[in-house]
């Protein structure tokens, strides 16, 4: 375990910096919106209060798909450095021309990719928690000035939100994990042409001879299957409103899909590090 | 305990595609020996050492004391350490996060004596492997090995590119803080002249195949240079040397210490004359 430690320490210190721009770039959102308040302020024309809009939605409605909403775009980001992580997963000691160095360690190769894999996505996890801690306070208190705050359904919101972007980041980042193990450069970019040319391939084949190949395309997207919580009715309550989150945790995490994300994650990592495994260190 | 051999190599062949980087190679390596590994370029030394450090597939079995290895055996780590060429280091990581990582994952480390090639050197711990230069680079990867107590070293051409101080200091280190009667020391360089008073044996390596493995006081006394005046060439010409140099109107040539040559100079040859001599002519600074 301590050989472990020690990789998850040093590969999360070579990716820091990547993996602190997430960060940065909500901290910029926020220094902007603060810019603009101020200048707003300044101005005399900031005055916003929730119940002066015409058909607000309940506050228990606003707790909750505040904090979904609020998750959406650093949701995106984090799936984006969790592809620019991954792609580069497994050939960036390669490029960096420090590959015989680090396969010189005594340290298992199934540890050395999978430090890389966990530090991939689980260290954007991160990254999107802290993100998602820190705005779930400014929400609160915005919520607590202008309308109510309902701890219980804004954490619900919260997390829900961060769950499913966590779900569709270790698909995600599992295929590209797996293409960066195939593929030395653009892994995520070379994988992804390779899937859509084979979609339009089983396409034309199906069309032209009445053939009913498999469309890899839909598989994968089946099982990305970003689920996040949706056809809310605004006049949801306190006591549906309970019904409705548990539902859609039943639809995020708890079922088959779930597994299968899982597995198929599995079977990637495994897959990549054996591919990994047989490459020869020249 | 020390061992007899610390590798142990039969019947290794390596292709690269169709072609044959090492032929069916031979060699018992023994314990406590400082070892140079001579050949011209692709001869196969690189690919002789990444095969004992299990980094290539190869035909033939190799044995590291006493253990048959496979293929991306980490444990072969534990008693061999390696360095390749100096720049091979983690440049994104800092000399401390270096340190830190390699002392984590081997066993054999020795703090104190890491702390002690530290504080001797000018290498600053928060320094950023990328910005230092590469005599410091150079410093750094002898800080990291010399702190490993293994019983086997590696070095794969680890001073190419270093000026003159750099590689005499990187010699004198090794053989200083590393080497013991109990160690091995295997070294593959194109800077012969620069190796050949540390080394104690030679191993001649030349299209894949190992054509020559001596202690090299022994290989110094088979043969000598004959220096005769260039128009008496023929008198070399009849022992049939593989190359004959011409200097300042005389010809020279490697021949058996045994051969008798009337009013020819005798001298000692170095091991690139006896390379030479026992590979051929080749363009190539050996």
């Amino acid at each position: 375990m301590k050989k472990f430690k020690a990789l998850l320490i040093k590969d999360l210190q070579i990716n820091k910096k990547t993996l602190m721009i997430p960060l940065w770039i909500t901290a910029g959102f926020y220094l902007l919106i603060l810019l603009i308040s101020a200048v707003a302020y300044f101005s005399g024309d900031l005055n916003f209060n929730f119940a002066d809009i015409q058909g607000t939605p309940p506050s228990e409605s606003i707790n909750y798909i505040v904090n979904i909403a609020i998750m959406g775009l650093p949701g995106l980001i984090s799936l984006i450095f969790i592809i620019i992580l991954t792609q580069g997963a497994l050939n960036e000691n390669i490029r960096n021309n420090s590959e015989l160095f680090h396969r010189s360690q005594p340290v298992s190769i199934w540890y050395q990719s999978a430090s890389r894999y966990i530090v991939g996505i689980a260290g954007n996890w991160l990254a999107l928690f802290t993100i998602a801690i820190f705005n779930f306070i400014v929400i609160a208190i915005i919520l607590a000035v202008t309308d109510k705050f309902i701890f219980g359904l804004a954490i619900s919101g919260m997390a829900q939100s961060v769950v499913s972007f966590m779900k569709t980041g270790i698909i995600i980042g599992s295929l590209t994990f797996f293409c960066s193990a195939i593929f030395k450069d653009k892994a995520f970019l070379q994988g992804l042409a390779i899937i859509v040319g084979v979609q339009f391939l089983f396409i034309i084949l199906n069309a032209l001879m009445q053939w009913h190949l498999p469309l890899p395309l839909n598989y994968i997207i089946k099982l990305i299957n970003v689920a996040t919580p949706s056809g809310m009715d605004n006049e949801l309550v306190n006591e549906n409103i309970v019904y409705y989150i548990r539902e859609a945790w039943m639809r995020i995490v708890i079922n088959w899909n779930t597994l299968l994300q899982i597995g198929v994650s599995g079977v990637l990592f495994v897959t990549a590090t054996l591919i990994y495994k047989s490459r020869e260190i020249k | 305990m020390i061992q007899k051999n610390v590798i142990k190599v039969s019947n290794l062949t390596k292709y690269y595609g169709k072609f044959k980087a090492l032929d069916n190679v031979e060699i018992e390596i023994p314990a406590g020996r400082i070892i140079g590994l001579l050949g011209k370029n692709g001869a196969g030394k690189s690919t002789f050492m990444r095969c004992i450090l299990g980094f290539l597939k190869h035909k033939g079995e190799i044995e590291i004391l006493g253990n048959q290895i496979r293929r991306h055996q980490e444990s072969v780590h534990e008693n061999i350490a390696f360095i390749p060429d100096v720049n091979s280091l983690d440049d994104r990581l800092t000399v401390k996060q270096t340190m830190d990582y390699v002392s984590a994952i081997n066993s054999s480390w020795n703090n104190t004596k890491a702390m002690e090639l530290l504080a001797s050197s000018d290498l600053k711990p928060q320094q950023k492997v990328a910005n230092l230069s590469k005599g410091m680079k150079t410093k750094l990867y002898l800080l990291i090995t010399l702190s490993l107590d293994v019983t086997v070293l590696l070095l794969d051409e680890p001073t190419l590119g270093l000026d003159i101080v750099f590689r005499k200091e990187f010699f004198n280190t090794i053989l200083g803080e590393f080497y013991d009667e109990n160690k091995t020391i295997i070294i593959s360089t194109h800077q012969v002249e620069e190796v050949e008073q540390i080394l104690q044996d030679i191993i001649f390596i030349d299209e894949g195949k190992i054509i020559l493995q001596e202690d090299i006081d022994e290989l110094k006394k088979q043969y000598s240079i004959f220096t005769v005046p260039s128009d008496q060439r023929e008198k070399l010409e009849q022992h049939n040397p593989k190359i004959i140099s011409n200097t300042l109107g005389k010809v020279s040539a490697v021949l058996d210490s045994k051969v008798e040559i009337a009013e020819a100079q005798v001298s000692r040859p170095t091991l690139s004359d006896l390379f030479l001599e026992m590979v051929g002519g080749s363009n190539e600074k050996i």
